[in-house]
């Protein structure tokens, strides 16, 4: 049997992290949703607990202080998360930031849906993707 | 023509031949003349420039071939007397031929002699130098002219150097451009018209060098004029060789360039400006429609929610609590952007501006927030500060901004100090380069609160940077770039230093005078 997997949301948002985690929970009982409201924190929390080795990141772009692209650079370097799925998760993309982060290596680009069915439904299919992370 | 004066047939064998060639010689007029200076003899040449046959021309005075003016001044007379006194005459002048042109004669008279030295003639050898006198002239006339032009050229510095680089002649445009007279200039050095930097690295013995390897220099630059000014000059200098390659000399054209020099630099400026305008729209459009989608997607968001769960009726008021919210914050974030936009528009609107008491504004701005001032007890202390020329409702944006800021971004009982004092452009620190160099009022308003890194000091006065969450402290992200905007439409510059958990200064500078 599998281990449960985990899934890190890196949003300033308490709006969108509530939402987040409702719409993980309803699409699936094998992956564990966790938030950290700042790029600082998550840095912060990753490098503290070796112990703590995401799947799945979804990371927002927009946010105060450290924005996603910069926090996007301080996870490339921590080797632990070379098998995380990231993905970028912000209400636009703007075609510069796009094009930083997939030459930064990003599983995909996620506009925040208006639609919970369409989130749900991004999510189910991610969370069919089980990463090396979890072997 | 008795021949005890002279016989040109009484010549021997050898004689004879010798006659044959001074008459058949075609390039010389070659005339044997008695002493009264009637003509005797008269060969071909004579015949081909003067035109008269032998027959009409035998016996007649010579100064048959001398102008009106010329027989007025007895230049015939004259001319013989020299050559009977001092035994030859020689004389360049315009002649007549027998059809009335003129011709350009180089003459020589030569007086002949019999044994005991009495003159018993005169040969006369003339050449045809017409054409050459028409080209001489020709040529003279155009070095002339060359001459002439160069020294009146107004708009380019024309000048002669040695090849030591002294100036030996100088033109009407050098005085022009230049500014000195032709008696000020002319033995000193050219390095005078280059400044004391371009001396400094050599530049005007490179040039002379360049010009003597490669034959000529080209530079734009900034030269002086006799009284200091500068001028932008655009100057060739050319390598003048003498007959066996060496160099003598140099040209100097110099071109006063300023006015276009001034225009290609406005020009820039202003490119660059519509640049940073155009970059600026750009990312205006960007967060723009970023941060009202952000509140739009939440609103439709919650609004499936409630419709999925209606029946649970604390479920459904808490996001209708959240709608509410978003739609709030979405009209706050319209309002904060007309506002901003409107900054932009009002910039050159020079009928909005007049005398801004900035004490008075302090006081209002205190009225505005009485309610939180009275709430967190804040304290809010003002020195004595000016009257400036300004737009009164951007200055108490400004007021209100920063004041609000103060009041927000405070964990303790906020202290607020509002003073001012006035200051150079280079006290500025970080003061951009299109800043005018001039004096400045500096504002600075200084709080107890909880501040900010450093690092963040210009980012901070980005549109729509926030530096805390929104559940933190409320805010659209626009106050401080509103600020910046303000300031700048002021002529002016903001700037902010700050320390975390102790407090911030923010400094904003409006020029003493105000250009109106």
């Amino acid at each position: 049997m599998q281990k449960m997997r985990e899934c890190l949301i890196i949003d300033d948002d308490e709006d969108d992290q509530e939402i987040f985690l409702m719409c993980l929970n309803s699409v699936s009982d094998q992956v564990n949703g966790k938030t950290v409201s700042s790029g600082v924190d998550a840095i912060a929390m990753l490098t503290a607990d070796n112990d703590y080795t995401p799947d799945y990141i979804f990371l927002d772009v927009n946010m105060p202080k450290m924005n996603g692209i910069e926090c996007l650079k301080e996870l490339r370097a921590i080797e632990r998360l070379n098998n995380t799925m990231i993905f970028m998760y912000s209400t636009t993309a703007e075609r510069t930031s796009l094009a930083e982060c997939k030459k930064m290596g990003i599983s995909d680009f996620i506009i925040k849906p208006t639609k919970i069915s369409e989130l749900k439904e991004r999510l189910a299919a991610i969370f069919a993707i089980v990463p090396e992370t979890n072997s | 023509m008795s021949e005890e004066h002279l016989n040109v047939n009484s010549l021997g064998s050898k004689g004879l031949l010798y006659q044959k060639m001074v008459e058949e010689i075609q390039d010389y007029a070659i005339i044997i003349m008695d002493d009264k200076v009637f003509i005797q003899n008269w060969n071909r040449g004579a015949q081909k420039i003067k035109l008269y046959s032998e027959e009409e021309i035998l016996g007649k005075h010579f100064s048959i071939f001398y102008l009106a003016e010329d027989l007025e001044n007895d230049l015939p007379g004259k001319l013989m007397k020299e050559a009977r006194d001092t035994g030859r005459a020689a004389q360049e002048g315009w002649r007549k031929r027998k059809d009335g042109s003129h011709f350009w004669g180089s003459i020589t008279i030569t007086a002949l002699h019999d044994e005991d030295d009495n003159v018993i003639g005169f040969s006369k050898v003339t050449r045809d130098l017409t054409d050459k006198k028409i080209a001489d002239d020709k040529l003279r006339l155009s070095e002339q002219r060359y001459h002439q032009m160069i020294a009146e050229v107004q708009d380019y510095a024309i000048i002669l150097l040695d090849a030591g680089g002294i100036i030996e002649n100088w033109n009407v445009g050098a005085e022009k451009i230049k500014g000195y007279r032709s008696e000020e200039v002319i033995g000193k050095s050219f390095e005078i018209f280059y400044t004391e930097e371009d001396k400094a690295i050599g530049l005007p013995q490179r040039l002379l060098k360049l010009a003597r390897d490669t034959g000529r220099a080209a530079l734009e630059g900034w030269r002086l004029r006799k009284d200091g000014t500068k001028f932008w000059g655009s100057v060739t200098i050319t390598a003048l060789h003498g007959k066996e390659g060496n160099v003598i000399g140099f040209s100097k054209v110099t071109r006063d360039l300023t006015q276009q020099k001034i225009a290609e630099e406005k020009l820039a400026n202003y490119t660059a400006e519509l640049e940073i305008q155009n970059s600026e729209l750009e990312q205006f459009a960007y967060v723009a429609s970023h941060d009202l989608q952000e509140p739009l997607r939440k609103i439709q968001t919650f609004a499936e929610l409630i419709k999925d769960n209606y029946d649970d009726k604390a479920f459904a008021e808490k996001y209708f609590k959240k709608l509410d919210q978003s739609a709030k914050r979405m009209a706050e974030l319209v309002r904060s952007l007309l506002n901003y936009s409107r900054l932009a528009k009002d910039k050159d609107d020079s009928s909005a501006l007049g005398e801004v008491n900035l004490d008075a504004l302090v006081t209002e701005t205190k009225e505005d927030f009485e309610l939180l001032i009275e709430e967190k007890k804040a304290v809010i202390r003002s020195g004595a500060l000016p009257v400036i020329t300004g737009n009164r409702i951007q200055l108490g944006q400004l007021f209100s901004n920063l004041i609000s800021n103060a009041l927000k971004f405070s964990k303790t009982t906020p202290v607020i100090e509002i003073n001012c004092t006035i200051v150079k452009k280079d006290q500025i620190a970080d003061a951009p380069k299109t800043l005018a160099d001039q004096d400045y009022y500096q504002l600075t308003f200084s709080d107890n609160g909880i501040g900010f890194e450093e690092q963040y000091s210009k980012t901070i006065f980005s549109l729509f940077q926030r530096l805390h969450g929104k559940q933190d402290y409320a805010g659209t992200g626009i106050g401080l770039a509103l600020c910046k905007k303000i300031a700048e439409n002021h002529h002016g510059f903001i700037s902010a230093t700050s320390e975390l958990g102790k407090g911030a200064t923010f400094f904003v500078y409006l020029p003493v005078s105000a250009r109106v």
